[in-house]
Formats: structure tokens, sequence, C-alpha cells
């Protein structure tokens, strides 16, 4: 075998030393995670630094006598059913509703948008502004309407939906892009074989329609519940959490233990709870991400 | 579908117009209250017809808000500035890292690769707070805390997974033929990936960097966490600015009107884009 | 030394093994043809010689200089890949030029290279188009061109008629042996139509199971394939091979008694080429009587398909006006097969066994 007969060095490494800077990142990443989870098995209190140990998982069993962790379990998850239910039939019917290509839908489609290009914090003083009780023109129309008193996202009566009403106006519109691209990517014969027949409108749309745009409306429900489940922006901007505790989510929950109560165990042990929620979420969307993905570019 | 009966047609028009109300009228209401006084904004019953007026504008600009109470200090055009640093630099960054990887990604199936790549798509998708609540705490003790340098680096965890995902999926349409192609005309790797496989994944990295961008403009909880007063973007001065300035209601829809006019502008001028990179590569335009 | 050594070379992609073994050698100048059924490893070898892909064993020799593991950029050679892999962001014009460029050429001389092998090959006029608005011919004579643009001492063409249409294949196939004697260069080609293996190739290298199985000029390989896989592969209408046990060179073909002086015996593949079974409506000596099942025109030659009584099918082919004497719908006819033109085969190691008398009786050449 001649000498010159080596593989060269630099063609091994090259994609080791091309994504070695995303390598660090990953570390980056991964360290402060295993501190956390270090972290939620710690009686650590910043407040009270000589209290700090190792104690397994007293942090977590305490969860399950705690009526705040259930209170925040319960809101979290009354809070993604709500979002994502209204985002997804809103976004489904205006979906629908522009299907067609013509040049007032596009325009339209793409006036929609916008409120997602909204930060959802600067979005939620924006519905602050227009909610409020000295001048706000939704307080007045309410108002006009015969809702005297309706103090929104100040009330606990009416907190959430207030929340949830922002939330559904910043995100309804990715709902809208996802399953108006999925609608717009369905072959066309099976509806022009059932235009033919005759087949009523309300058929196609459940016999055909729905079961083609399924694996779109899964990814986008998805990809929503994982992002849902952890909102913070909107409900800290707009309440911080309150009134009281209606609005206690997972992370403004864990951001008030660690920032008003300095309680740094218990606030990662929280976190942790919710991590394993969007963990297994998340497998189940990247799967499915990745099949549609693959469909829409095996074509 | 072809022929729409006329009340389908009717129907169609209100649903829309009601939809499109919904979406884009507190947008509308939110730019008139940034031109009106604090008097047209509290009149009742609220109007649209008022005298417009840039003094939110220049009280925010200048810096200096004048009130009956006094001269309050705004540092709104600093939050701005420290929007576009962070926002600019940590694209710029995540490009510059993150577009060679996802070429290493698409074309050299390895083992690492995945693995990183997965990782950082997980943790796109894990509870922010999780991983900067012990960060806080060590970019305390490294200085990092309220730095360009610091919050930069950490914005890396919004851009980079973006650009990696995204990029990596064009790249894996490119023909490996094409670049091989220019390798045998007699050029070296780095100038085939340089005049083939980026100008080619143009579409794709312009979609990323977009994209990208906007998350980064839009971010709250990092910023929250880990900067101050001095390093803060819009999007967490404002939520300051409302308290501060607490009843100056026009000089608040100014402040929300000048946050988000950068991405509502990239939004619409680049919007093609942005519907491709917004449909997680569900469609390719 | 020839231009062009490959010395046991292997790859293998996972657990995939495509080549192994391989060993090849092309002179200068030699316009060699590599020829194998899909799936063959033909495309990684070029790719190997290229350096697009890494070898896992074996070296390669270009010209005096070892090559196995150089970058591509750095061999010197011209290369056109079978989707043409044009740049889709550049013209014509510079996708043609590429090389040149690469190779630091002044604009004067790019420009008369251009236009020179755009000349050559009747795409003068579509030099400033993008590649999505060249026909595909157009785009394969583009991708061609820019292959010759700098008169690579090697060529390597992967199929490159593989993907137009028959018209367009065949005008290149008579085009072609014009354009590669004016690049005056060693060429591979790459083909899975034995046609145009047998219309371009100097030699043709059959590439089968890994490796090169059989390499000579082309009529050779037709009149004395190695192996039945490359007599099936050389040929059209494919040969017919049987299965006979041999006594003494004696063996039964359908109840008649035939003879192959000094074939010896035992087990034996036979292969007979459609062209040499002569039918005729009567009978004579040594003919068999079979069933004509069907009559297929093609081109100037008819594909006859017939019928043993035992119910074997075999393919025969003769001329048109041959075939035109069978009345419609008559049946019995009678074939006759001269023992001398069949090929032999050793069923073990699938080795041809007649050497033109030589190499008779048994021993295969390789294990």
């Amino acid at each position: 075998m001649s000498a010159a007969a080596k593989r060269p060095f630099m063609r091994l490494a090259l994609p080791y030393i091309l994504s070695l800077p995303a390598l660090l990142v990953c570390i980056g990443i991964l360290i402060p995670f295993g501190t956390a989870v270090y972290y939620s098995m710690q009686r650590y209190n910043l407040a009270f630094p000589m209290g700090r140990g190792f104690i397994w998982f007293e942090n977590y069993q305490a969860f399950l006598t705690d009526p705040a962790f259930w209170n925040t379990i319960r809101v979290s998850l009354l809070y993604t059913f709500l979002t994502v239910t209204f985002e997804l039939l809103l976004g489904l019917g205006v979906a629908l509703l522009l299907q067609r290509r013509t040049l007032m839908n596009n325009v339209l489609s793409i006036m929609l948008m916008l409120p997602l290009m909204i930060a959802p914090a600067i979005a939620a003083l924006m519905w602050k502004l227009m909610t409020n009780p000295n001048f706000g023109i939704l307080s007045y129309l309410v108002g006009l309407a015969g809702l005297e008193d309706f103090k929104w996202a100040s009330d606990p009566g009416t907190a959430l939906f207030t929340v949830v009403l922002v939330d559904v106006w910043v995100y309804t519109p990715f709902m809208m892009i996802l399953l108006l691209a999925g609608l717009r990517a369905l072959p066309r014969q099976p509806f022009e074989a059932a235009e033919l027949d005759g087949v009523p409108s309300s058929f196609v749309f459940f016999r055909i329609t729905l079961p083609m745009l399924t694996p779109y409306i899964l990814t986008a429900v998805l990809f929503r519940m994982l992002e849902s489940i952890q909102q913070f922006d909107i409900i800290y901007a707009m309440t911080q959490g309150g009134p009281g505790d209606t609005l206690m989510v997972f992370q403004v929950q864990a951001y008030l233990e660690r920032y008003q109560y300095t309680n740094v165990g218990r606030s990662a042990a929280l976190l942790m709870v919710l991590w394993a929620i969007t963990f297994i979420l998340s497998n189940i969307f990247v799967k499915q991400w990745l099949r549609l993905r693959e469909r829409a570019r095996g074509v | 579908m072809g022929s729409d009966s006329g009340w389908k047609r009717v129907l169609r028009g209100v649903l829309l117009t009601i939809v499109a109300l919904f979406f884009l009228f507190p947008i509308f209401w939110v730019f008139l209250m940034s031109f009106q006084t604090n008097e047209t904004i509290l009149r009742i019953p609220p109007s649209i017809v008022f005298e417009p007026t840039l003094q939110n504008y220049v009280a925010l600009i200048s810096g200096k808000l004048v009130s009956n109470a006094g001269v309050l200090e705004i540092a709104f055009m600093k939050n701005l500035g420290n929007s576009l640093i962070l926002s600019v630099v940590s694209v710029a960054l995540s490009l510059l890292l993150g577009v060679p990887a996802a070429y290493a990604f698409a074309r050299f199936k390895f083992r690492l690769g995945e693995d990183i790549a997965f990782t950082l798509l997980s943790f796109r998708f894990a509870p922010p707070l999780l991983v900067l609540l012990p960060l806080a705490l060590y970019f305390q003790s490294m200085g990092l805390i309220d730095t360009y340098f610091g919050l930069i680096w950490v914005y890396q965890l919004i851009t980079l997974p973006l650009i990696l995902w995204i990029v990596r999926g064009y790249f894996e349409d490119i023909s490996e033929d094409i670049e091989y192609a220019y390798r045998v005309d007699g050029n070296s790797w780095l100038r085939t990936f340089l005049k083939i496989s980026v100008p080619l994944a143009r579409p794709g990295i312009a979609a990323a960097m977009l994209l990208a961008f906007i998350f980064a403009w839009n971010n709250f909880v990092f910023a929250l966490i880990l900067a101050s007063a001095d390093k803060q973007p819009v999007t967490v001065g404002a939520l300051a600015f409302v308290t501060a300035s607490g009843i100056q209601y026009g000089q608040i829809a100014a402040s929300i009107v000048l946050s988000v006019t950068p991405t509502l502008l990239l939004a619409l001028y680049a919007q093609r884009y942005l519907v491709e990179g917004l449909s997680l590569g569900a469609v390719k335009g | 030394m020839s231009y062009l050594e490959l010395h046991g070379v292997a790859k293998r992609f996972g657990k995939e093994t495509v080549l192994e073994g391989l060993d090849l050698a092309v002179e200068q100048g030699e316009r060699l043809v590599v020829f194998g059924p899909s799936g063959s490893g033909k495309t990684v070898m070029l790719r190997l010689i290229a350096g697009l892909n890494d070898v896992d064993e074996g070296t390669i020799r270009i010209g005096d200089r070892e090559v196995t593991f150089e970058a591509p950029e750095r061999r010197g050679l011209g290369m056109a890949f079978q989707n043409f892999a044009l740049y889709p962001h550049m013209s014509a014009f510079d996708n043609i030029a590429s090389p040149l460029r690469a190779r630091g050429e002044s604009m004067t001389e790019i420009r008369r290279r251009v236009t020179e092998v755009a000349d050559l090959l009747k795409i003068g006029h579509v030099l400033e188009h993008q590649p999505k608005a060249l026909s595909n011919g157009q785009k394969q004579r583009t991708s061609l061109a820019r292959a010759l643009a700098p008169k690579p001492p090697l060529l390597l063409l992967d199929d490159p008629l593989r993907n137009v249409d028959a018209k367009l294949r065949y005008e290149m196939r008579l085009e072609l042996p014009r354009v590669l004697r004016q690049a005056a260069a060693t060429v591979l080609y790459v083909t899975q139509d034995y046609k145009e293996a047998m219309a371009l190739g100097d030699r043709v290298a059959v590439l089968d199971r890994h490796r090169v199985s059989q390499i000579d000029v082309p009529d050779t390989i037709y009149a004395r394939p190695a192996t039945p896989a490359i007599a099936r592969l050389f040929g059209d209408p494919t040969i017919n091979i049987l299965e006979r046990r041999l006594e003494g060179g004696r063996f039964d073909l359908f109840g008649q008694d035939l003879d192959i002086p000094g074939a010896g015996s035992g087990e034996r593949l036979l292969g007979i080429r459609p062209e040499h079974i002569e039918v005729s409506m009567e009978p004579s000596a040594g003919s068999i009587p079979v069933v004509l099942d069907a009559v297929t025109p093609l081109n100037v030659r008819a594909v006859l398909l017939l019928k043993t009584r035992d119910g074997h099918e075999l393919l025969a082919s003769c001329s048109e006006e041959e075939a035109a004497r069978f009345p419609r719908g008559h049946k019995d006819v009678h074939a006759t097969i001269d023992p001398a033109r069949i090929h032999l085969f050793d069923p073990g190691s699938g080795r041809r066994l007649d050497a033109s008398g030589q190499r008779l009786d048994g021993g295969a050449e390789h294990g």
C-alpha cells in the first residue's frame, strides 16, 4: 500500500469542525439543565442560604399535598385546552374562508398574519390599553352592550377569558397559516371527483377535507400545545398571574417562586414537572413534524 | 367550488369582515391612540375623529416626558436600540454558526450531528425558565449578567435551532451532484459551499433569518431575567415604561407602535419567506 | 503502465458492498465504456475516480500520480452527470465557463473556449439562458460542454444520455464519437444500454457483482461473453440460457441429439443467441419442431417467440423479410441450432468454458 493512500485528516474532521459551535451551544444548554435538575432536589432558598441541602425528591413530594401546585396544573391545562381549541376552530375556519387563491384572499391572509409578528408581551399591553376601565374601547363597547362593570383581566371571573382572548388573537394566525398551507397543498382530484358526483359540501368537508388535513392539524395543535402550556409573556405582562392565583400557570408560578419567594429549589422542581410534560409532547410533535415535512418534500 | 350562490358569498364576506376586524382593529386602534393626547384618549364616547399630535413620539424620542408632575426620564429609545443590537447580532451570529452546521447535518450523516440537532430542537420546546434560572446564577458569578455578550449568547437558544432546522432542510434539497460538479470543475470545498450551496439555499436562509429576527425581537423572558433597564429590549422596557409612566396612555401607545413597527414592516416586506418559515417546512413555495 | 489504473478498489455503503476487489486499467486516449446493470456500481466507480467518494480499499492512479484520496478539484478531470447537475443560478455560459474560471483562464480565453465548445455541441444560441429555460437536450449538451470546456485529459461521462428522449439519444449516439474524438481525452463512459456500449466504446468493461467481469472490444464481448450474465446483458433480444448435462460433448436438445466436439462432460449452461436459431417451415436434418407463438417486428429485425414440445420458451430473431415468410396463424415451424455457435458456461463458477476450443472441459479460470 502506498504511503499516499491515507484519508486526509481534514476531510474526516470537517463535519465535526462545522458543527462545533452548535455543539458548544448544546453543552451550554445541557449544563444549566443539569444544574436545574440538581437544584430541584435541593432545599435551596436564597433567603436562607444556611438551610441549603440535598433532599432528593422532597420538593416533588411536597407538591402532592400542595393546593397551589394542583391549582397550577389545573390552570395550565385549562389555559392550554381553551387556547388551542379556540385557535384551532378559528384558524381552521379562517383558512377555509381564505382557501381559494384570489388576490383578495392572499392580501387578507398576509394582513391576518400581523398579530403573530407582535411580541406577545406587547400584545398583552395593547389589550390592556383596550380593556382599561377608564378609556378602553372594549370596556366602552361592552358597556354599551349592557355589561357596565366588566373588569376584564382584573376580575377573577373574567381574567382567564381575557388572557385566552389575547392568546387567541396572537396565535390563531399561526394555525391559520399552517392549515392554509395544508389546504392549498391538498391534491385536487378527490374534490373534483366529488363535485362531479354532486356530493354535498358538508360530506366533502368531513369525509375528504378533514381527513386529508389531519396531519397538518395534528402538527399545528401539538406545536401550539407545547407553547401554550408554557405561556408566560402574555400572562405575566397582563396580570402577573393574578388576580389572586387565578392565572398561576407553570412558568409564572415558577418565576414568582424564584424571584418573589427566592425559593430556587421549589421553582426548579416545578419547572422539571413542566419539562417532563413538554418533553413527552415535543417528542410526539417532532415525529409528527418530520413526517409532515418528509411528505411535503417527497412529492 | 367554482360557483358560489349569492347568499354564500355574502356570508363569506361578512365572516371575513368580522375576522379582519378582530385581528386588525387592535393594531389600528393603538396606532390611533399613539397620535392622541390624554384628553382625547379619555373622551367618552371614544371617537376616531381627533386632531393628531406627534407629542407622544417627541417625548419618547427626546427621552423626556414633561407632565405637570415634573420631568420623567424615559429610556425607551435606549430599549429600542437594545432590541436592535440584540436581535441583529444574535441572528448574525446564529447564521455564522448555524448555516455551516446545518450544512454539516444535511450532508454528512453522522451520529453526533443528529444528536446535536435533536438536542437543540428538543430544548427549543423546553420551558425557557428551566435553563434561565440556573443560567442567571452562573452569569452572576461569571459577570455576564446584564451584558450584551451574555444576552446574545443566550439568545442563541432562540435563533440557532430555528436556523439549523430550517436551513438544513434546504441544504438537503440541493442535489449533491451540483456541488460535486463544481468541485470537479476545480473548486475547493469552501468555495463550493459559498458559491453553490449557500446561494441555492438562500430562500431557506432568508426565511430562517427573518423568523429568527422576529423571535429574537419579540423575546421577553430572557431579558426579563438576565438584563437590567440598561440592557433591556423593548418588550421588557415597554412593560417597565407602563409601570413608570402610569397614566401617560398616549406615550404607552406610541411606545407600543414603535416596538412593533420593525417586525410588522419586515413581515409585510418579506411575507413569502415568512410563510415558508412559519409553516414549519410543511410547504415549499 | 496504463493511464488510469484502479487496484483492488472496494467501496461499501454501510453494510452494502458496492465494489469489491475491482481492478481496471485504461490506456491513454482510449474510450472505455463501463457497462453493467443498474445498481452494479458503475456510477460509484466514476465517483471514486473523480474523488467524490472515498474508496474503502485499494488505490487509484491517474497518469503517473496516485490520487486515491486527492481532493476532486485537484484531479483535473472533467465529468458529466446523469442528471446534468447544472448550476441552476447560473446561465448556460457561466455553467460552461465554470471549470475555466476555476483554472484561472483569462476572460478572452474563457469566451473563446465556451463559444468553441458550444458551437461543437450546437448550443451557441442558448448560452444566455438559465438552466430552467433549457430543453432537456440542451441541458444535456450544456453539461457535456461544461465537462469538455477545459479539455481535461480524462473525461468521465455518467450515462449522459439516460435522461433524454429516444430521438435525442439516437442523435447524440451518432454525434458523440466526433465530439469525443475532438476532445482527445481518455474517456470513461458509463451506460446501461448495450447498443450505446457497442457504438461508443473502443473497449467495453462489464461491471457485475462488484467488479469488472469482462473487458474487451465490443464485438468480442458479444461474440464471447465471459459469463451468462454478460451474455444476457449484451444482446437484444436476450440470449436463451438452458441447463444441460453433457456426456463427452453430447447432449439432448428438445429431442435432438447435439454434439459440441471437445466440450467434455458435466453440467453446463448453454447460451443460444436468438439470431443463431434458424426457423423454417420445413423440417430439416437436426431441426426441432416448435410452435411459433408470436412474431414481434422490432426495427429491421423480428423477434420470434418459440415454444418447444415440453413447453420451453425460446427467443429467436431474423430479418423482417424472413419473418414475413411465415403465414399469419401458422404455428408449426422448425428450429435449427448450430451447436458450434452455442456458448458454454460452467454453472458453478458462471465462467465461460470454450476459449475458442482451447480451454474446454471444466477448469474455471477464477474461483
